[in-house]
């Protein structure tokens, strides 16, 4: 059990300028699961690595418990971490990869053998003690990794992508099991993920992160409701939002021949700068199908049985031309490909942005 | 349906026969390799079981069937086990000795190269300048046996002129006046010396090439795990070129079977002095250029048996579960 705290910690390559993670400060608590998430090359993973050891600390530090490990080597850290292609050692049983971190710590054979027992019927892993990794499924194999972490009892967890080498349907299995597991453990988990999906489902926090700064630290919730940027509005959330630039006026912001009323206050934080014009956001389930509104041109459903995504074009009057959009569309009313049909912004639910910084304008 | 049937009918038989034109087309291409085999390698082997039974000494059509003879008299007569059997001797010691030193020393400079560097910040790499090293140590495998040969005769030289009489000299120690090939008790190390220096580069970069397939997430899953370096070495690297080890082995225990060019170059009477560096492949060729054809070819049948034993029992005690990374 531990908290982690990232300050100012950065990492820089040799032979490049711009840092691979810049100024990173995060605090995560004990026994929190924070899911760090980005588009690939965002930082996310390097930030792990560093957590674990593996990455230099070039500025700034990390603490575990206050005890500052930026200089400490992988193995005096007390932490555990699952890979993406699990690493484990291929000529070593189940049974010994579970064992040899508690082999090496020279800890008596009884209490190795109770705590990968243990480990193993916690995963469901008893029957394949004996066998070698290559003789095991995909699935078994990433519980074999999950094991090995497991029985070390470590302060924290750091799972880097263990689920991207898993097929669609047990992934969203073993997304839940890996959840529950980690709730019942207690153990801070560090998990690092490019799926905004796992993100919003397993984390107790967020982390947003992008070209090596992180944009946002929330839970999914909040992140979800109250993005801070226009990079964390349009990652989280699938279908993503739609994200129109269009003209301001001095009551709001002009969304084709639909007016979205903005306070006093906004209009005046979106003018900042001499803007004209100002970014709006509105997410697909946010949107209806109405008689009036902006005319859309339909060139795509997805048909999801209970709902449907309804991707087509809408011209906004922002001399952006045709602009891609996207609905939600209830299940009784779902229109035909080339059918032009009228949508509205739910009142309330959409989200404002400078157009020229991105950031959140608030009401 | 009956019209399909027929249309289908003919091209299936032109199917197979063209199935069969393409079956010679492929033995055609094997027909010279193994005619070749058969009459340079196969025949030779046969050849040499049969002249071991005879008294041919080369050049004399009249050669008689002896039996067994020539092998008991390898064996027991004065005359030629003084060859033959410091011979097996020497060859046994060279096979035991050369492959562990080579294979020891290759996967030292191999960990080195590739893991063996700092490794703050996990990042695993080998220790400064190792493709410089990497050259260098293959060096050796350039050069042609007969310069090894010459270059360590030099290096070897009894007087204060050679290479390591002068080093020693450095620190001290005086002269060997004996010198270092014309020692009885010092010459087969002095050979074994060579045969390692000159096959370590080589065995060097087969490891690396093996090291370099295992997987980096492994080698810091270990680190994670608490794995210091020498465990990490000996728990993962070792157990995961096991494949490739046991292949370096087979290759260096035939180059310690043979030893031939070195021991003839570099020793005093070729095989001297007082047979302290008799080889198999040496004693073949003394009987041979001595017009003892016969007992050359049965020294080569003994050879041959005792090369497939030690091949077959160390296929046989090193075989295991195949790992797959």
């Amino acid at each position: 059990m531990a908290t982690v705290t990232y300050k100012a910690a950065s990492r820089i390559y040799p032979g490049s300028d711009k840092p691979a993670v810049n100024k990173l400060d995060l605090e995560i608590a004990d026994g929190e699961f924070l899911v760090l998430v980005g588009p690939s090359g965002c930082g996310k993973s390097t930030s792990l690595r560093m957590l674990a050891g593996l990455e230099d600390v070039d500025e700034g530090a990390i603490l575990i418990d206050d005890r500052d490990v930026s200089n400490l080597p992988p193995k005096a850290r007390d932490i555990a971490m699952v890979f993406q292609n699990y690493a484990l050692y291929p000529h070593m049983t189940v049974y010994e990869n579970m064992a040899f971190a508690l082999k090496l710590r020279k800890t008596p054979k009884a209490e190795i053998d109770a705590r990968v027992k243990e480990a193993a019927e916690l995963l469901q892993l008893e029957d394949y003690l004996k066998r070698k990794p290559k003789a095991l499924s995909g699935g078994q194999r990433q519980r074999v990794a999950m094991g090995r972490a497991i029985v070390r009892q470590p302060q924290v967890f750091l799972m880097d992508e263990p689920l991207s080498n898993l097929d669609a349907k047990l992934r969203v299995q073993t997304r839940s099991q890996i959840a529950s597991l980690q709730k019942r453990l207690g153990v801070t988990t560090v998990y690092v993920t490019h799926d905004q999906v796992e993100a919003m489902t397993m984390g107790h926090r967020v982390a947003v992160m992008l070209d090596g700064l992180l944009q946002q630290v929330d839970t999914p919730r909040a992140l979800y409701e109250t993005p801070k940027n226009v990079f964390v509005a349009g990652f989280m959330g699938s279908p993503a939002m739609n994200i129109k630039t269009v003209p301001l006026t001095d009551t709001g912001a002009k969304f084709g021949d639909t007016l979205i009323p903005l306070t006093r206050e906004q209009v005046a934080a979106a003018g900042e700068g001499g803007q004209k014009s100002v970014t709006v956001g509105v997410r697909p389930e946010h949107c209806t199908i109405a008689d009036t509104g902006i005319a859309v041109e339909v060139e795509l459903v997805e048909e999801l049985g209970s709902d449907a995504y309804v991707y087509g074009f809408a011209e906004l009057g922002n001399g952006n031309g045709a602009e891609r959009f996207v609905v939600r569309a209830q299940g009784g009313e779902i229109p035909r490909l080339g059918e032009i049909v009228h949508i509205k912004p739910q009142v309330g639910k959409e989200h404002i942005f400078h157009a020229e910084s991105g950031e959140r304008i608030a009401v | 349906m009956s019209d399909t049937a027929k249309v289908s009918a003919p091209p299936r038989r032109r199917k197979s026969a063209s199935k069969r034109r393409a079956n010679w087309f492929v033995a055609s291409f094997l027909v010279l390799p193994v005619a070749l085999y058969l009459i340079l390698v196969l025949s030779p082997f046969a050849q040499a079981f049969q002249f071991s039974m005879t008294n041919w000494n080369g050049t004399n059509p009249d050669y008689k069937f002896v039996g067994l003879e020539n092998f008991k008299k390898l064996f027991t007569s004065d005359l030629y086990s003084v060859y033959l059997i410091p011979a097996l001797k020497h060859n046994a010691i060279m096979l035991i000795v050369v492959p562990l030193a080579v294979i020891a020393l290759a996967l030292f400079f191999a960990f080195m190269l590739n893991v063996g560097g700092k490794s703050r910040g996990g990042r695993m790499r080998g220790v400064g300048g190792s493709a410089f090293y990497k050259i260098l140590f293959f060096f050796p495998q350039v050069l042609s046996v007969v310069m090894i040969g010459i270059l360590w005769q030099a290096i070897y030289r009894s007087d204060e002129y050679g290479l390591l009489n002068a080093l020693l000299a450095i620190f001290g120690v005086p002269l060997k006046s004996s010198g270092w090939v014309s020692d009885p008790s010092l010459v087969l190390v002095m050979v074994m010396i060579v045969m390692v220096w000159s096959s370590v580069g080589f065995y060097m970069v087969y490891f690396s090439s093996a090291m370099a397939s295992i997987p980096a997430e492994i080698y810091e899953a270990a680190m994670i795990d608490g794995s210091s370096r020498v465990q990490t070495f000996f728990k993962i690297t070792l157990p995961l070129l096991f494949d490739s080890i046991r292949t370096a082995w087979i290759y260096l225990g035939i180059i310690a079977l043979d030893g031939f060019a070195l021991v003839f170059i570099m020793t005093p009477q070729q095989g001297g002095p007082d047979h302290g560096s008799e080889v198999m492949g040496g004693v073949m060729y003394n009987f041979f250029s001595n017009g003892q054809a016969a007992m050359a070819c049965a020294v080569g049948v003994i050879l041959f048996f005792f090369t497939l034993t030690l091949m077959a029992l160390s296929m046989r005690l090193t075989r295991r579960e195949n790992v797959e990374l």
